[in-house]
């Protein structure tokens, strides 16, 4: 049985925004499962309704089996999460903040304090475990909310854009650790607007925008589905509309399915054998008098696949936080 | 039970340690009280030979009303504490883990109690030095601390519905200045009941703050007054009633 079931899940906030628009989607355990969407998409809401924060509006959501609105408590004992904007005690040490989680998780207080301990060391912030938290690095600080959502020994671990504002080193060491954590067992369901990050990490994923998942699948599998590599096209500084149109209208001959994506002054379509019909495209444009300024051949991106199922391109958008109050349940 | 102890155990102790490690969080609330009682205390001091004033000295009248005032301005700070842990995301740490929405609850109030009754401490000991005699001794100190913590309770019921409904600590605080103020020049803080103009003794009557000053000024300057107590405990439980509802939906709009 899967370890997690979303079964057409709708989330419509007072005044009327529908943040999540009947989704269902499973996770099976041991996966290291990607939601992939821009800001807005409704990823944190669903994140927030699986961890019991938030109630649906309407559908049915269990972990493990169980019923996550009729039956929250076991649910909280089986998941961790780590929230988008961290949440630790400033005036708290980092042992502290560690072992009161534990603690209201249940553990018995020296358990909390090996539990704590453990984690200390393995997320490296044994040397200043009796620091205050207000002290801390935004590297630290992430790395210290993440061991309070792993010290009660979660089935699952969610996490909500957990290397947003990281520098690429910190980034990259997170993913090293999530990695091992998955490797021991532990249930990943992670949401990212990095498509890289997605691509390094997920074992599957979904593609949600608008509050709708438009796709899920494997890197891989979404990739393939592309129907082949990238043939670009890219005009002068100097082209207008029409050129690209006609570039486009030209490579759309290329394509099984007849479609090409135009772009400022550039557009592309996906084909199989790609490479060895170059030289094909290349007379074609010349036929219909395509200046060119550079023509590409790549491997298709989980970009591609944005684009291909949701029409646009993926935003990257630093938030900033905005009020936690406004956020508070209220987050998309 | 004894789960609702553990758990709002666990997160009251987080609240001791915050409050020692930061001895600001007790004496914030503690400044305006502090001035109060020495300025007061030496510009009115000519009050007492007023015919009717009925009380030793100007600063045994005024020592409750300060208590009385800490506990309303310790009510205020359990607001902006909860913005705070808003803002900060622990409420959505203690949302998620395996314990009881009630224990959440209560280990914030007997937190924002045990800060109060610390804060009303310091006000007696500070009044004490001035000269100040306690009729009832240790034991009515003790009850006089116990009654400022349960109002102060009460009270905070308010300044939760003001912070949840503004999410703003900053305000919160602003608004509760603004509203005790009026709320303890309007009672019997200052002056008697018989030395107020009469439209002004009328508003005192309806006042909850005049029961608790009463019951708390009959400890200090004459003794065990069961009638004012259970006038001042009535009074409380009844506010607690009217400020919990309210601090409640506010909570459930605020988390929907």
């Amino acid at each position: 049985m899967a370890l997690i079931q979303v079964d057409q899940l709708v989330k419509v906030y007072p005044g009327g925004v529908r943040a999540v628009d009947d989704i269902s989607f499973v996770v099976e355990e041991g996966e290291i499962f990607g939601f992939l969407g821009p800001n807005g998409a409704g990823k944190t809401t669903t994140i927030r309704v699986i961890v019991t924060l938030l109630e649906p509006t309407s559908g049915r959501v269990t972990v493990d089996g169980i019923d996550v609105v009729a039956d929250p408590e076991p649910v909280r004992r089986r998941v961790g999460y780590a929230a988008q904007f961290i949440g630790v005690d400033d005036d708290l040490t980092a042992m502290e903040n560690l072992v009161m989680q534990g603690r209201l998780h249940g553990l018995e207080p020296r358990e909390a304090e090996r539990r704590s301990h453990e984690l200390l060391e393995v997320l490296q912030l044994v040397e200043v475990a009796g620091r205050r938290a207000g002290t801390f690095s935004g590297g630290m600080r992430r790395r210290l909310d993440l061991g309070q959502a792993l010290v009660h020994g979660p089935r699952v671990l969610f996490l909500d854009e957990p290397t947003t504002g990281l520098d690429p080193q910190t980034r990259r060491a997170l993913w090293e650790y999530l990695r091992e954590l998955n490797s021991r067992g532990v249930t990943i369901f992670l949401t990212t607007q990095y498509l890289e990050e997605a691509d390094a990490l997920a074992t599957r994923l979904a593609i949600i925008d608008q509050g709708v998942i438009a796709i899920e699948g494997t890197p891989a599998v979404l990739k393939r589905g592309l129907g082949g590599d990238a043939i670009t096209v890219t005009l002068p500084g100097d082209a207008g509309t029409d050129a690209t149109e006609q570039a486009a209208r030209v490579l759309e001959r290329f394509s099984d399915t007849g479609e090409a994506s135009r772009f400022e002054r550039s557009a592309r379509v996906f084909t199989a054998e790609a490479a060895s019909r170059l030289a094909e495209v290349v007379r074609a444009l010349d036929g219909a008098s395509v200046k060119v300024a550079r023509l590409e051949v790549s491997e298709p991106t989980l970009d591609d696949v944005f684009l291909r199922h949701t029409g646009s391109r993926m935003r990257v958008e630093e938030s900033k936080p905005p009020s936690r109050l406004r956020m508070f349940g209220r987050q998309r | 039970m004894t789960r609702t102890l553990r758990e709002s155990g666990i997160l009251w102790a987080r609240q001791m340690k915050k409050l020692v490690r930061i001895p600001l969080l007790l004496f914030f609330a503690l400044a305006q009280p502090l001035i109060f009682l020495l300025l007061f205390s030496q510009v009115f001091s000519n009050l007492d030979r007023l015919p009717g004033f009925g009380y030793d000295s100007y600063l045994q009248f005024l020592v409750p009303s300060i208590v009385a005032l800490t506990a309303l301005n310790s009510a205020f700070q359990s607001g902006i504490g909860m913005v705070a842990d808003i803002e900060s995301g622990m409420l959505d740490k203690f949302l998620i883990a395996p314990i009881r929405r009630s224990s959440i609850l209560f280990g914030k109030l007997f937190a924002d109690a045990t800060r109060s009754a610390a804060q009303a401490t310091v006000i007696v000991l500070v009044s004490l030095l001035m000269g100040a005699r306690f009729a009832t001794g240790v034991a009515g100190v003790a009850a006089m601390i116990v009654l400022a913590a349960l109002f102060g309770i009460a009270w905070a019921g308010l300044s939760n519905i003001i912070a949840l409904r503004t999410g703003n600590g900053e305000l919160t605080m602003i608004v509760g200045i603004l509203i005790t103020f009026p709320v303890l020049f309007l009672s019997t803080a200052f002056m008697p009941s018989i030395l107020l103009p009469e439209w002004l003794d009328t508003v005192a009557r309806f006042n909850p703050i005049t029961y608790i000053v009463e019951a708390l000024r009959a400890l200090v300057n004459t003794g065990w007054d069961w009638t004012a107590i259970a006038q001042a405990l009535g009074v409380t439980g009844g506010l607690a009633v009217v400020t919990f509802t309210g601090a409640t939906l506010a909570f459930r709009k605020a988390i929907e």
